[in-house]
């Protein structure tokens, strides 16, 4: 940072140009930590006489319990607790929390585990499980929730109208497209430390809301909010998943408050599967038409939504893009299965991967470049400049048909795809931090806040790095834990919109403080400093620069402390992406490789450009994961989900992950911050199932695009 | 867990045809972990074949012959310089298997001996045919992985990757017991399970260690490979797989080996794909014929029917390696 504006200026964020430590390279903070195996995320927590708990869960969704017994699991030696969560006569309504039916506490997690298989279960499983959306939607089957099985969400539109500009199209389209039901899949599973003694709570969640985390415990231990302290300095990925404390926060606080000792409970891995939420699936029916000009004129859209027992997510069509005639109605569909949650982007890659085939297909129908016709059916120029720059750094110019798909011959074709994304991510009041500055020099940066791998935690000391002109690794970050000043849960992206406001603003207010010890010293105005390369002196005169250490003596025995909080003029929501995948497929076996992923995303001014394009990275993976491998399976009959662990749960590897190229859209002047990682994981199976029909013409409606789907399409071809 | 030192040793302690002992034996446990932590198997002992000596080298003899012990590791057999020059299908076979880690640490002879990985045989609350139940719940259930070949009454896919690659190559496997010793064909230590116990997919006795895989030296001018097609590539199980071992004639298929992995109880040996092509110049006529002759008989159940048409590319794939 080279110069000072007036103290009495109003905050904002400097010239991106001029920035020394914010929008560039850096390396994380807790990275060291992380690679090392040093930090202690919740699973690490290791308490002096701590209990491990477990949790019975039955397997299969709907049932009458008869007996649960739990008496032959206190018999087990190690296990000094056990008690029955839920009872016979009672019901167990769906697969998931619902069918948590006992908990058992032992000296070890292997003595834990034995005392649950010990509890004994009698039980009448009641058939049909209604796990799929076929037994929901079918006549005669029960109901499973209070306002049935379909509930409609959503209606708009007058459907005659669109039937009408669909009559006057040059090219329409009919298609069902269908996404599964996808899961988190943290690796750290759900679950928390629970460290209790009759008054005051210490407790180690995997959370991603720290600070609000404080109150449900208190709720759990009957106590008040200001006796629990909330410590989740690592955290192992939430995605959406980790607002709440969740069934088994409240079941480690039951047994906390009995034992009066502390108490480690973590889901296990299937368990994470069965009650720890996911990402509704999804069928979308649809109608769409467009004029051979390009203009892609009406949609009608019939949209289920499988969100189990909760209501699922899906934006209304026609999502992102323009289409003056449209209607549509969205369904609930209810099925006894864990409910969804919160997933990354909820419910815009389910409307992405539905609306991008659709306008594939029509761009294809009417003969016009897939890229032009999305430029002509966006009105924001921004996707124009990121669709054209996605386009240029994928080759699709060079690409040899770009208006009609290669053919099933028998060898290996290359296609492209494309695909963009919204996110209205913003930022809101409750976060406030504190900069600390001691007189010998040490600076740091405290807020509640958890960092989900996002590099939240280094942007908490960069901020300050940046006002006072010093290297990043000069200053401290805090977080992770509700005794520091509060900081919203990290959800809708909202994070960096909340959170980096008000450290800038704490970080101005410490450097307005410290100008004011400085400037008698300096004999200057104090807004007439500038802080540079870890000095500061009378702005235009160098040579008569105070070193860091130096000026930081002026502070005295008692450290500057500065609070800030929330300036909404430091953050402005929406943001805008645009990605492109390039595939190989095998027409003779159906393997998909997929060769290269592009994405462009705006967001502001970057605060930190490498954890930035992590962020773009992932999310690519995660749609390209989704897209092509993530398939929860359950038995219809047995009820059973035969999915729920990582091997048959198929994630991406390394050896699926492409040439990636994130790129950070610096076209995007806007003088204010933004959080955008949901944004990033939206379009990019859009993009892949696109790819597949450029290279040969098999289009796939329903993910994942598995090599059983792909080979059957293309055995029909050849 | 108790640590043996002989072959006589372990098979002392595991139990009889009669019963006995609850006792598995465990060499890499990458297989017998999981069944353990799903708690499909409960045994009371694990007897370790680590402390037996003598288990875990590849060794050529002057005759070209190679002898493998049970206990070498899939990452060393793949790495083995002789098998990668020689037989490669066994080094590309090793090579497919799982991941790095699990390939370091997992045997040979477990490989061998895998146990399925049918969901309904590794759900723990199925009790399926497989583990002593009466029903083959895939057979109307969840089927995209399983037999479209050798099925019923329970229509697992055998999952090692070793199996077809080794049966190609005509191996055979040493069984040891305390009191016994034989020399069984690989292609015949394998069962289907309409061949009797179901809850086996191997002649293994109970008290019999598997100790050492023997290849005979091959004909001169074979070449070999192993095409494994895996849904997800970085670590998975086949869908469908294909050893292949051909010697040409001027250009003439003099001797054929085909057996196809990920579609049978057992690793599949077509001698019927064979014999259709012997005599014949690799071209595509040839390659149709072997594929359908291979995939003769093969029925699907309602959610792998996906397997012929990928066991046929696999097919194509392999023929068009190696001529």
């Amino acid at each position: 940072m080279a110069t000072t504006p007036s103290p009495q200026d109003k905050v904002a964020w400097e010239p991106r140009d001029e920035m020394t430590v914010l929008n560039k390279d850096a390396r994380r903070l807790d990275g060291p930590v992380k690679v090392t195996g040093r930090a202690v995320y919740p699973h690490d927590v290791r308490l002096p006489n701590m209990v491990y708990a477990r949790l019975l869960v039955h397997p299969a969704p709907r049932s009458k319990l008869t007996r649960v017994d739990v008496e032959p699991a206190r018999q087990v030696p190690g296990v000094v607790y056990a008690e029955v969560l839920k009872s016979g006569g009672e019901e167990v309504l769906y697969q998931g929390d619902d069918a948590v039916l006992a908990v058992v506490a032992a000296e070890t997690p292997e003595a834990a585990e034995d005392g649950v298989r010990a509890v004994v279960v009698e039980l009448e499983e009641l058939w049909p499980p209604m796990v799929t959306p076929e037994q929901a939607l079918a006549d005669d089957s029960p109901k499973i929730t209070e306002n049935g099985n379909v509930v409609v969400a959503g209606t708009r539109g007058d459907q005659a109208e669109v039937e009408a500009t669909l009559g006057r199209c040059d090219a329409v389209v009919e298609a069902s497209y269908s996404l599964p039901v996808q899961h988190h899949a943290c690796l750290e599973t759900h679950g928390c430390v629970v460290d209790f003694d009759g008054e005051k709570a210490t407790t180690y969640p995997s959370t991603q809301m720290v600070t609000g985390s404080t109150g449900m415990f208190a709720r759990e231990l009957g106590i008040s909010r200001s006796d629990v302290r909330v410590l989740t300095p690592y955290m192992g990925g939430g995605f959406g998943a980790k607002f709440g404390i969740g069934k088994e926060g409240a079941v480690a606080s039951e047994v906390a408050k009995a034992l009066m000792r502390p108490v480690h409970l973590m889901l296990t891995r299937p368990q994470e599967f069965l009650m720890a939420g996911n990402r509704s699936g999804s069928k979308q029916v649809m109608k769409g038409g467009a004029t051979k000009d390009g203009v892609f004129q009406a949609l009608y859209v019939e949209a289920d939504k499988h969100g189990g027992m909760g209501r699922g997510s899906l934006p209304t069509p026609p999502y992102i893009y323009d289409v003056a005639s449209n209607a549509s109605t969205i369904r609930q569909v209810h099925t006894a299965t864990d409910a969804n949650r919160a997933m990354r982007a909820p419910g815009h890659p389910q409307a992405s991967f539905a609306m991008e085939s659709m306008v594939d297909e029509l761009s294809y129908a009417i003969g016009m470049d897939p890229v032009e016709f999305r430029k002509k059916n966006l009105s924001s120029e921004v996707y124009h400049r990121q669709l054209d720059r996605v386009a240029k750094e994928i080759g699709w110019a060079e690409h040899e048909h770009r208006t009609e798909p290669g053919k099933v011959d028998g060898n290996v074709r290359v296609g492209i795809g494309f695909g963009v994304s919204t996110w209205g991510s913003g930022g809101r009041p409750g976060c406030k931090c504190e900069v600390r500055i001691e007189a010998d020099g040490s600076i740091r940066s405290s807020v509640g806040t958890q960092d989900l791998g996002t590099g939240s935690r280094t942007y908490v000391a960069s901020i300050v790095a940046e006002e006072f002109g010093l290297e990043l690794s000069q200053v401290e970050a805090r977080i992770g834990d509700s005794d520091l000043p509060p900081s919203v849960g990290s959800g809708g992206s909202v994070t960096t919109g909340s959170l980096a406001p008000a450290v800038k603003d704490a970080a101005h207010n410490a450097r307005v403080a410290l100008c004011d010890k400085v400037a008698p010293v300096l004999e200057c105005d104090p807004d007439e400093l500038t802080w540079q390369g870890g000095k500061v002196y009378p702005t235009g005169e160098p040579d008569r620069a105070l070193t860091w250490k130096e000026a930081c003596a002026t502070v005295g025995s008692d450290p500057l402390v500065a609070m800030g909080e929330f300036q909404p003029h430091l953050h402005q929501g929406r943001v805008h992406g645009a990605q492109a995948a390039k595939i190989s497929v095998d027409t003779l076996t159906g393997e998909i490789k997929v060769l290269k992923m592009v994405t462009i995303q705006d967001q502001g001014i970057p605060l930190i450009r490498s954890a930035l394009r992590s962020q773009i990275n992932g999310g690519m993976v995660q749609a390209l994961s989704y897209g092509l491998l993530e398939q929860r399976v359950h038995d219809a009959d047995l009820g059973y989900m035969l999915t729920a662990n990582l091997e048959d749960y198929k994630i991406a590897g390394v050896q699926e992950i492409p040439e990636m190229v994130a790129i950070i859209d610096d076209d995007d002047t806007r003088q204010t911050v933004c959080g955008m990682a949901e944004a990033t994981c939206i379009p990019g199976h859009a993009a892949i199932a696109n790819a597949l029909y450029n290279a040969c013409g098999v289009r796939i409606r329903d993910l994942p695009l598995s090599a059983d789907r792909v080979v059957t399409e293309l055995a029909k071809r050849i | 867990m108790v640590l043996p030192t002989s072959v006589e040793e372990a098979s002392r302690l595991l139990p009889t045809a009669e019963g006995g002992a609850s006792a598995k034996l465990l060499a890499g446990g990458q297989d017998l972990l999981t069944e353990l932590k799903e708690h499909l198997v409960e045994p009371d002992t694990l007897v370790n074949l680590k402390s037996v000596p003598g288990l875990d080298t590849i060794e050529w003899n002057e005759a070209g012959e190679l002898t493998i012990g049970a206990l070498v590791t899939l990452t060393d057999l793949e790495e083995e310089a002789g098998v990668v020059e020689k037989l490669p299908i066994l080094s590309e076979a090793a090579a497919s298997i799982a991941s790095a880690q699990i390939r370091s640490v997992g045997t040979v002879g477990g490989n061998l001996n895998q146990r399925p990985r049918c969901w309904y045989y590794r759900a723990e609350h199925a009790p399926c045919l497989k583990k002593g139940g009466s029903e083959c719940y895939a057979f109307e259930g969840r089927n995209k992985y399983n037999a479209i070949l050798g099925g019923g009454p329970s229509y697992i896919v055998h999952p090692s990757d070793l199996a077809p690659a080794l049966v190609a190559l005509g191996a055979k496997v040493t069984l040891k017991s305390h009191s016994t010793s034989r020399q069984l064909l690989l292609e015949d230590f394998y069962t289907l399970p309409s061949d009797g116990d179901i809850l086996t997919e191997t002649r293994l006795k109970p008290d019999e260690v598997l100790t050492h895989v023997h290849i005979p030296k091959q004909r001169a001018g074979m070449r070999s490979t192993y095409l494994k097609f895996k849904e997800r590539a970085s670590y998975d199980f086949a869908l469908s797989s294909v050893a292949l071992c051909l010697w040409l004639d001027q250009g003439q298929i003099t001797r054929t080996r085909i057996v196809l992995g990920g579609v049978a109880p057992k690793p599949w040996r077509t001698v019927k794909g064979e014999q259709a092509i012997l005599g014949k110049r690799v071209d595509a006529r040839t390659i149709e014929m072997a594929r359908e002759a291979c995939l003769d008989g093969a029925v699907t159940l309602s959610e792998n029917g996906f397997k012929i048409p990928l066991t046929k590319g696999l097919l194509t794939r392999a023929f068009q390696k190696l001529a």
